[in-house]
């Protein structure tokens, strides 16, 4: 491996995004700790300011197709990576926005949470351009530290206390267990960029290591059998961090599994969709099914996430072009309807004060807004068309039925009738039920904006779906020039419809 | 490919989102009779526009009329195609009708949010519509689903039984289970078109639209396949024996309202005419299929009118009778020749006026009893003349009276079924027999005789708001009974063009060819 570094200026502008974040991140810290008279609201317009200018130029960079990689492969810019730094700086900005009331519930350290969900974005944009077991590794603990942090956020209270030890325990041992893989399959093939494993043979210790990283990448996006930490970690995280935790780890981590299995596992696809297939009928079934017994919404949409994992799982199952471009879209759709389901969680908990699902009996009385805006979010989820999460269940459906995963699809789809009972719970309890106290509940201007990017997410790719599968399209497009022809399954499957 | 007659005036998309545009514009008005004439004003304007497109409508046409396309979602193919043809536009008539009748109705009978049960009503009127009028697969199935949301909301809050949250539960939850597997239908027929596409270097990738998939062969095994899995979605919603257990607690525990809309708008077996038998030809022709879809229709005919007779509840005795009609409809539907399925049509249409009437006069009993349990009633037509009046007569056009419209359609079906197979047609006319038992054995029980116990002297006879439904009802009724050929002749086109297409070899031909290309 070459270990000499030829920079230049321009090199450079591939990690202006990051660069730019990091000293963002500074910026935020000194402005804390210099003026620490200053309300910790504007901290956070700060912090939403600096993510901004990055998404500004992350969306100039995608416009112009600025691609390319760094430090010998390691670091790699093309327009999937582009897409997933959108979709954490975009979830990024929409839970700053949302913690903003909930952040005084903290009785120290207000300031530096903003801090620290910048430095987990920032960790989980390197992840989205990881191409090598290394440098994976290190941007996956690097943004993993920051959540170690904020899961325990609210140090007198003890369910965040225990949600925080178990997510670190399990968390440090899935690090463990990635970085023993590492060492298997560097030691197997000697290599650590994912295109160049591609030509490997497939030896006992390669498949070894492999699965030991897909454990630890499973632990990442919680898919059964290594969901175990996400209900009580959800339940007892702020919910702002939840609401953090559902999203954007999930999506840097599945860019990591996209080029995993495609780029470096293409070749082995035979082996791996049964692997595939069978987490990701468990992760569904599972998940939706635990999910009916819950009594607490934040455990709810905890399964509920567990069972969304095994849909993208779907997806990646299928293996294909059309398959990646079904999970990038079925990301999107899940951004909009699950951070604004929080928001709504996070409205309803900061007037009333508990998360349990009975409180929000007569929610369509207290407040129809929100008890609207959480009837479309719900629905989104279930893929109730014409909302966006229907397209996106629609779109992985085909591309696996293209494949002829037929079993896949069937438990899919009787998913969904299962999942769409649990839903309708909490859409009773806000429609049918009586309310216990009639008070109407007023909800912050952020939160607000925050519900409305929501709704106007999950509406508009419902129903004006074409920029985004566009969108997506791309985004796959440029990753498969990156691949190297070993990798390709087979190029008739991988390009699109021509 | 079908001919196709494009509109000039998006008139389509107007009947489409009319209500549900009028839905939201209730939500501005906080007067309850201000919200009760404007939806009024709604139901009535989108009748007129249905009327419009029925005068227009070129009879004799197997074309698609009034056409609308626009691309939807190019990526995978969907568009927005919305098309009446002799199959659909009586439908759409149809439910434009029951819909003012249903808001009639509803004016002093709804008495607690009112606006949102109108809002409800409308967005329902716009779903149903929306079903009717799409051509393209997945538009279909956004409305056949979000259908779900509204009637939900109309049995659970309205809904006067005690169990109304488990039927609506139990509603949501089977249909969907059924439009699920009816989506891998779906999604089929798009991934055999693009195989094709592909082979044929098409321009259009994949494709959702029913005309564009009628041109696409399909292999006879995958035909099989497809029609079993669109069977369950159009069997849970029509629905058809064993799926039916649904209906009588939907029809019992929910509003009169939404039990019209249920029992009087046959959307299953829509879905069978409109979409699974000119897609799979082929299938729907084969021994097997015929054999079990014919046998669970002369078993529903059977059993529900066995049920219907032993019910004591008027509401659970209309849930069953319609189960047993809809059997009818599917006999008819699947004899596959030109009878059977003109009179299963028509009797669909039919079953909307004299079922969806009958769940009416249901609801009139029930506002003077507060129930329809048999007990309650007894020598009514003394009491209730005018009552006892339209009950008969919308009680025989349901069991097929000649002289009412049910008599068309029932003897156009089993003229049909004799021609298919005689001893279908011997069993499906035990179904006429008992229909005949178990409504003139209900009726003689309630209305005639001497007066029950619980009948009160002071009971009053059918008020104004009542007579309009019930005489436009028996209006209608009387109208296709008697003089049935413009209506027959407005589906004649489309219903000649369908057993055409049935009876016509080249799909299999065509089938070969692709066979050998592979």
């Amino acid at each position: 491996m070459n270990f000499v570094l030829n920079l230049s200026f321009s090199d450079l502008l591939l990690l202006l995004p990051e660069i730019f974040l990091t000293c963002w991140l500074c910026v935020v810290i000194t402005v804390d700790f210099v003026s620490p008279q200053m309300p910790k609201e504007r901290l956070a317009y700060l912090s939403v300011g600096g993510l901004l200018a990055t998404l500004g130029c992350l969306a100039w960079f995608d416009v112009n197709q600025v691609s390319g990689t760094l430090f010998g492969n390691m670091f790699v810019l093309d327009r999937m990576a582009i897409f997933f730094k959108i979709f954490i700086l975009g979830s990024t900005i929409l839970v700053i926005l949302a913690s903003i009331e909930y952040v005084d519930r903290f009785t120290l350290f207000r300031g530096e949470y903003y801090a620290l969900v910048v430095m987990s974005a920032l960790g989980m944009m390197f992840m989205a351009s990881a191409n090598d077991l290394l440098s994976v590794f290190v941007s996956l603990e690097f943004s993993t530290l920051g959540f170690y942090i904020l899961v325990s956020y609210l140090r007198d209270d003890l369910a965040s206390n225990e949600a925080g030890l178990k997510f670190f325990i399990l968390g440090v041992f899935a690090a463990g267990l990635f970085a023993y893989g590492i060492s298997l399959v560097y030691g197997e093939t000697g290599k650590l960029v994912f295109s160049d494993m591609a030509s490997a043979p497939a030896t006992p210790g390669l498949i070894i290591g492999f699965l030991l990283i897909f454990a630890a990448l499973g632990f990442k996006i919680g898919a059964v059998p290594f969901h175990s930490w996400i209900p009580d970690t959800y339940h007892g995280a702020p919910t702002p961090v939840t609401a953090f935790l559902s999203i954007a780890p999930k999506g840097a981590a599945l860019a990591i599994l996209l080029r995993i299995f495609i780029v470096a596992l293409g070749t082995f696809k035979p082996i791996w969709i049964y692997l595939l297939v069978a987490v990701s009928i468990v992760s569904m079934t599972y998940g939706n099914i635990v999910a009916i017994a819950q009594r607490n919404i934040k455990r709810l949409l905890a399964y509920s996430g567990i069972a969304q994992i095994g849909n993208v799982l779907i997806g990646l199952a299928a293996g294909t072009k059309m398959g990646n471009d079904a999970i990038l879209f079925y990301l999107l759709a899940y951004l909009f309807a699950n951070i604004g389901a929080f928001a709504v969680v996070i409205a309803v908990s900061q007037a009333i004060g508990r998360d349990e699902i009975e409180d929000y009996r007569g929610l369509g009385r207290r407040s129809p807004f929100l008890a609207f805006s959480m009837l479309l979010f719900l629905l989104s989820l279930a893929g109730v068309p014409p909302l966006a999460g229907f397209i996106g269940k629609l779109y992985i459906f085909i591309a696996a039925i293209k494949e002829g995963l037929y079993t896949l699809i069937t438990v899919g789809l009787i998913n969904i009738v299962i999942s769409m009972y649990y839903y309708l719970i909490v859409v009773k309890q806000m429609y049918i039920n009586e309310p216990v106290d009639p008070s109407p509940i007023s909800i912050s201007g952020s939160m607000k904006a925050v519900i409305y990017v929501g709704l106007a997410g999950t509406l508009v790719i419902g129903i004006y779906p074409q920029p985004f599968t566009e969108w997506v399209v791309a985004a796959t497009l440029m990753f498969a020039n990156f691949m190297t022809p070993a990798a390709t399954v087979s190029p008739a499957s991988l390009l699109v419809g021509s | 490919m079908l001919e196709e007659l494009t509109a000039v005036f998006p008139i389509l998309s107007c009947i489409l989102f009319l209500p549900v545009a009028g839905a939201v514009v209730l939500w501005l008005f906080d007067d309850e009779d201000m919200v009760r004439s404007s939806t009024l004003t709604i139901a009535l304007v989108e009748l007129a526009l249905t009327l419009f497109v029925l005068l227009r409508f070129v009879p004799e046409s197997a074309a698609m009329q009034f056409a609308e396309r626009v691309q939807w979602i190019p990526a995978l193919g969907i568009s927005y195609h919305l098309a009446v043809d002799g199959i659909s536009v009586l439908f759409v008539g149809l439910t434009a009708f029951l819909t003012v009748l249903v808001v009639v109705y509803s004016w002093d009978t709804i008495r607690h949010q009112v606006k949102l049960y109108m809002m409800c009503l409308l967005a329902l009127e716009t779903t149903t519509m929306g079903v009717f009028l799409s051509l393209d697969l997945i538009l279909f199935f956004v409305f056949w689903e979000l259908m779900l949301i509204p009637s939900y909301f109309l049995i659970k809050l309205w809904g006067a039984g005690a169990d109304r949250h488990y039927a609506a539960l139990k509603f949501v939850i089977y249909t969907l289970l059924g439009s699920v597997f009816m989506l891998v239908g779906i999604a089929l027929l798009d991934i055999n078109y693009h195989q094709w596409a592909s082979l044929h270097h098409s321009d259009h990738a994949y494709s959702f639209d029913l005309l564009e998939l009628l041109t696409v062969p399909i292999p006879i095994s995958q035909q099989i396949i497809i029609f079993w899995l669109m069977f369950l979605g159009f069997a849970f919603k029509a629905p058809v024996f064993p799926f039916h257990t649904w209906l009588p607690d939907a029809l019992l525990e929910g509003p009169i309202g939404m039990a019209v809309v249920l029992a009087g708008l046959k959307l299953g077996t829509f879905g069978f005419i409109r979409f699974s038998i000119p897609l799979l030809p082929d299938a729907s022709k084969s021994d097997t299929i015929v054999t079990v879809v014919v046998g669970l229709g002369l078993c529903a005919i059977l059993y529900g009118a066995w049920m219907a007779l032993v019910q004591a509840d008027f509401r659970r005795l209309l849930a069953y009778s319609s189960v047993s009609h809809l059997g009818f409809v599917v006999v008819g539907l699947f004899a596959l020749n030109y009878q059977g399925l003109q009179g299963s049509l028509l009797t669909m249409i039919n079953l909307g006026f004299s079922t969806a009437g009958l769940f009416f006069i249901a609801g009139f009993l029930y506002s003077r009893q507060q129930t329809t349990e048999l007990s309650a009633f007894g020598g009514m037509a003394k009491q209730v003349p005018l009552l006892a009046t339209f009950f008969l007569i919308i009680g025989l056009a349901s069991i097929g009276l000649p002289g009412t419209n049910g008599f068309v359609g029932e003897f156009l079906i089993l003229v049909g079924a004799f021609k298919a197979k005689w001893w279908v047609g011997s069993v499906a006319v035990l179904g006429v027999i008992f229909g005949a038992a178990y409504f003139l054995w209900y009726y003689e029980r309630s209305m005639l005789g001497p007066l029950g116990n619980s009948v009160k002297s002071t009971m009053s006879d059918l008020q104004l708001r009542e007579m309009v439904i019930a005489a436009s009802l028996s209006i209608m009724i009387l109208w296709i009974g008697l003089y049935p050929s413009p209506f027959l002749k407005i589906m004649n086109g489309s219903v000649q063009a369908l057993v055409d297409r049935l009876h016509h070899e080249t799909t299999a031909a065509l089938d070969n060819d692709l066979t050998e290309r592979r």
